[in-house]
């Protein structure tokens, strides 16, 4: 096996079978994303150029942009951007610094590890539609027991009002969701050296500055993948909302907006063109978390 | 060593295989030598009906088809999903269709159902309700045979009330009385329930959401008296507590814990209280729909299935014979003693069949599919419905003291969605 | 080493608790909704003042054939089991071309990944449905194993780059000076650091397979590959407007044992590589 330290050379005979290596390795991984999307996703872009609505399948036509120009007009459209945003900005924050506090219980609780990480990870384990069902029902008026619980008016209509309905929407959200951050975030905590803690405290750092100079910075990478993916999810949030309210009060997210072009209309066209804003979007979100932080995934590191 | 004789019979045998060999190859329909295998989509139904009837018209058939069933979720939005991808991809799988009322137009228009014609039809709409006839019918062809109808009937508490109100506006003036129980269950989560509601509200008021596949009625005098009711019943104190999330199962839950003394729901919630709530099933009374404007009699909802022969099925005669089975008086009966589903034939309401499921009420349960107002007839009945979602829900936001605004709104969205127009 | 005095225990306790209990609270009250009989369902109450196990009694009546549940949840941990099998080893190929290699088409291939996880699913659905129906896909276990790799190798591709970029890879190198062979160097050294992010992916890999609804309820249609998501759709209750509230819960609550096995099984893999290799010497 060769040394590798640094970039490799010029050397075209080498580079050329790392090359080929590399894209041999990478072959399958390639092959099996594209296989199944390529079409689909080909396919909801043309359609979102045409007007084809299925129950009326003699007026297929062409629409060019006027399906884009509908939905970005549509002031029920820029509604569900910020139902969405603030759904997304909201859970995603109380789950960074949540999932941060459970991640170190994780890595660092001097007895009953093994019971705490199984636990944490239970809830991403639940059935996301039933973990929906199951906080709704405990939060009607009629069958739950929170409105039974002091500090609580027994007839407070959790999903009678926009922002009491967000507030539910959110708790579900990040219970869900928050071992996701802390499954990705201990994976990181556990590589970081404890050499380099003993070191610091032997210079009389302090444990807050123990985390934030050496815990935090080397965990970057493991925070900003965590952090990446969990909002990329967050912006297409749909089961929760949708069993929770069915999206009413103002609480209907984009998805659940293209859901209902797409399937219950079955207008094809409008809702590929949903669809496709929706995936701009999220595009629009990576690239500023790529750029905007610096999450250099694909730089391998030289060296040591 | 083959003879003459051996290699001509030999010759001749091959011929004959050929020829039964060909005649099986052309099997379709017209394949003697064996059954045509039928698939139901149908969503399925806890008491057993569906594998029932499919059996026993499979085994009436003396060999000429067999009837699987296919179950479709339980949830109808989810049901109406799992057909239209199917039948939109013009799936040869799908022989018989279990319709949902309410998506009739829109099949029928896509072309994705056959309609009914000659003896079979007269078969399958004889001593049917009208109404229910409509349900199955668009642009005056038949399109399904009606199965089962389903309307919802006023229930209320006798030890609280000695007399069940006629009107809306009595009912809510009673419960905001009563000292205890003093909310009235109704169905209004933003889902296909809250239009049951909206639509049978507005037919009893006196006029209808649609006039035609693609016209608009909804007259303003009855609409905002329609509206008023809503209104007044979501914003006053006869509202339950989580009146903009309920639905069929937690009306029934709310009236069997004792917290309502009225609720509107289908024929299932008899059967419900007796077994769950006995102490609340034996003062269950049961009346009509109440009206809106005390002039006009009540026009209760109407619900119910209807069985389709797919466009694309390659067995549709057969289909349609077996559909005509499935939905005969002996289905309809089982129907009707396994699930508690109401017959679409009204000769069988003196049946004993149906007196045993509703105890007292079968009578009732046959005004009122007789006198009830069904939902739009349209190809763009999904629009319709989420239009008039949108601008009704949540329903204490329609101001009983003005209902010319939501007029206003609901009104518009339901023009644009006619002519599907618009983001929902 | 420092000495864990009583007050340690008590602070860790009470973290634990606390974190346990944000845990397993919306799970008590299923296993607490899946424990009340009917009449009991809207009571309001925590804790069930009766309790019933007909719920959980009927989901495995009937046998393996006939149950609702049994073959769902067969088919639910299969396919969740050949899935992650394969996903983490194609992107553990692909991860690791990624950290330690250059080559063109790098950031293609990560942007790609992205792209496609990006892509909402409802409007693959429909493409996707044909595509399997002419493809004779339709109601396979393969038929769902597919969308489930490719939807779960960019998440597995990601995490694996971000571990395997930390991973000092001239430790290898040392270890072979010292003697090892290639082949013992790479077990022995690189294997066991870069098993947390293995196992993790693992994990995340399996559960997304676990939780799908979506491809599930449109790519089968029978007991042959429904899976547990899809097949609580067909669960119904007394009557076809009685939510069959009792036994969905019953049902989640089977379903997260596996989970728990598999969880219990693979959190200590993540943290067991690290301390068997010789890290720094």
């Amino acid at each position: 096996m060769e040394a590798k330290t640094g970039a490799p050379g010029k050397n075209s005979s080498r580079t050329r079978s790392e090359r080929k290596l590399a894209w041999m390795l990478c072959a399958p991984a390639v092959v099996a994303m594209l296989l199944v999307t390529a079409y689909p996703i080909a396919y909801a872009v043309v359609l979102s150029l045409q007007n084809v609505d299925l129950r009326f399948p003699d007026e297929n036509s062409f629409a060019g942009l006027s399906n884009y120009t509908t939905v970005l007009t549509s002031s029920l459209w820029w509604t569900d951007i910020f139902n969405t945003v603030f759904l997304m900005v909201t859970t995603v924050a109380i789950e960074l610094v949540l999932g941060m506090a459970i991640a170190l219980v994780m890595h660092r609780a001097i007895f009953g590890r093994g019971v705490v990480r199984t636990s944490v990870l239970i809830p991403y384990g639940i059935i996301t539609v039933v973990a929906a069902f199951a906080w709704q029902f405990a939060f009607a008026p009629e069958t739950g027991f929170v409105n039974n619980l002091p500090l609580i008016s027994d007839n407070m209509d959790w999903f009678g009002g926009r922002f009491s309905s967000f507030a539910v929407i959110i708790m579900a959200e990040v219970w869900k969701t928050t071992p996701f951050m802390a499954l990705l975030l201990l994976a990181g905590l556990v590589t970081i050296d404890d050499q380099l803690y003993e070191a610091a405290r032997v210079d009389g750092a302090t444990a807050w500055q123990r985390f934030t100079r050496i815990t935090l910075p080397l965990m970057k990478p493991a925070i900003l993948v965590a952090l990446l993916f969990r909002t990329l999810d967050a912006f297409r949030v749909f089961d929760t909302i949708f069993i929770m309210t069915r999206g009413a009060l103002d609480t209907e997210s984009v998805s659940i907006l293209g859901y209902n072009q797409l399937i219950s209309r079955l207008n094809l066209g409008l809702g590929s063109a949903v669809s496709v804003l929706i995936f701009l979007c999220v595009f629009l979100i990576a690239f500023v978390f790529v750029r905007g932080f610096g999450a250099k995934l694909d730089e391998g590191r030289p060296g040591g | 060593m083959t003879s003459g004789w051996t290699a001509r019979s030999l010759i001749g045998l091959a011929a004959v295989a050929l020829a039964a060999f060909g005649l099986a190859g052309c099997g379709g329909s017209s394949d003697e030598s064996g059954p045509a295998d039928l698939t139901f989509f149908v969503a399925i139904q806890p008491g057993g009906t569906i594998e029932e009837v499919s059996k026993r018209c499979s085994e009436e058939s003396g060999g000429k088809y067999t009837i699987t069933p296919e179950f479709l979720p339980t949830d109808a939005s989810q049901q109406r999903e799992q057909l239209v991808r199917r039948l939109g991809a013009e799936d040869s799988s799908i022989d018989i269709v279990g319709m949902d009322v309410i998506w009739t137009g829109e099949f029928a228009n896509a072309g994705w159902v056959e309609p009914w014609t000659g003896p079979l039809k007269k078969q399958v709409t004889e001593k049917v309700f009208p109404n229910v006839i409509e349900t199955a019918s668009f642009e005056k062809k038949l399109y399904a045979a009606p199965f089962n109808t389903n309307t919802q009937l006023l229930w209320y508490r006798k030890d609280l009330v000695k007399q069940p109100p006629k009107t809306w506006d009595e009912m809510i003036e009673v419960a905001e009385g009563l000292k205890e129980a003093g909310t009235i269950q109704v169905q209004a989560n933003r889902y296909e329930g809250y239009m049951v509601f909206v639509n049978a509200l507005i037919e009893s008021a006196g006029t209808e959401i649609l006039s035609g596949p693609e016209e608009v009625d909804l007259e303003q005098g009855p609409t905002e008296k329609a509206l008023e009711v809503i209104g007044r019943l979501a914003n006053g104190g006869a509202a339950p507590p989580s009146l903009s999330t309920s639905d069929e199962d937690t009306a029934r839950l709310g009236f069997e814990a004792g917290e309502s003394a009225f609720m509107t729901n289908y024929t299932f919630a008899y059967g419900s209280a007796q077994e769950e709530a006995p102490d609340i099933g034996k003062v269950m009374g049961f009346a009509r729909f109440p009206r809106v404007d005390a002039s006009k009699p009540s026009k209760p909802p109407l619900g119910g299935f209807n069985l389709a022969v797919s466009s694309y099925s390659q067995n549709k005669d057969v289909a349609f014979e077996a559909a005509a089975c499935l939905a005969n008086d002996k289905s309809q009966k089982t129907a009707v003693e396994l699930d508690g589903l109401p017959p679409s034939r009204s000769d069988l309401y003196t049946d004993k069949a149906v007196t045993d499921a509703y105890p007292g009420f079968a009578g009732l349960v046959k005004e009122s599919i007789e006198a009830s107002g069904p939902r739009p007839t349209t190809p763009a009945y999904q629009d319709v419905t989420l239009a008039v979602q949108r601008a009704l829900h949540p329903p204490d936001k329609i101001d009983p003291e003005d209902t010319e605004s939501i007029y206003d709104e609901l009104k518009a969205n339901v023009e644009d969605a006619v002519k599907r127009e618009g983001l929902l | 080493m420092e000495q864990r005095t009583s007050r340690d225990y008590a602070l860790w306790s009470i973290a634990i608790l606390l974190v346990v209990v944000f845990a397993l609270i919306p799970v008590l009250w299923l296993i607490s909704i899946s424990l009340k009989p009917p009449e009991a369902l809207a009571d309001q109450r925590f804790i069930p003042s009766s309790v019933s196990f007909d719920n959980y009694k009927s989901l495995f009546e009937g046998g393996v054939s006939d149950s609702p549940f049994i073959k769902p949840l067969i088919n639910s941990i299969g396919i969740a089991l050949i899935t992650t099998t394969i996903s983490i080893v194609l992107a553990s190929f692909c991860a690791y071309a990624i950290a330690r290699l250059e080559f063109p088409g790098k950031r293609l291939i990560l942007a790609g990944a992205l792209a496609i996880a990006m892509f909402p699913p409802i409007s693959t659905v429909g493409p996707l449905f044909d595509m399997w129906r002419a493809l004779h896909l339709y109601d396979t276990w393969l038929g769902l194993i597919i969308p489930y790799l490719t939807f779960s190798l960019p998440l597995a591709i990601y995490v694996l780059v971000a571990f395997f970029r930390e991973i000092p890879w001239d430790l290898e190198q040392a270890a072979q000076v010292d003697g090892a062979t290639p082949f013992q160097a790479f077990t022995k050294v690189i294997v066991p650091l870069a098993a947390p992010g293995v196992f993790t992916a693992a994990i995340l890999v399996f559960i997304f397979c676990w939780n799908d609804f979506l491809f599930a309820i449109s790519l089968t249609s029978s007991d042959a590959s429904r899976t547990v998501p899809a097949a609580l759709a067909f669960f119904t209750g007394e009557s076809s407007f009685t939510a069959p509230t009792g036994s969905i819960a019953a049902a989640a609550v089977v379903v997260t044992v596996p989970i728990i096995v598999f969880v219990l099984i693979f959190q200590r893999r993540i943290v067991a590589g690290l301390t068997a290799g010789a890290v720094k010497g």
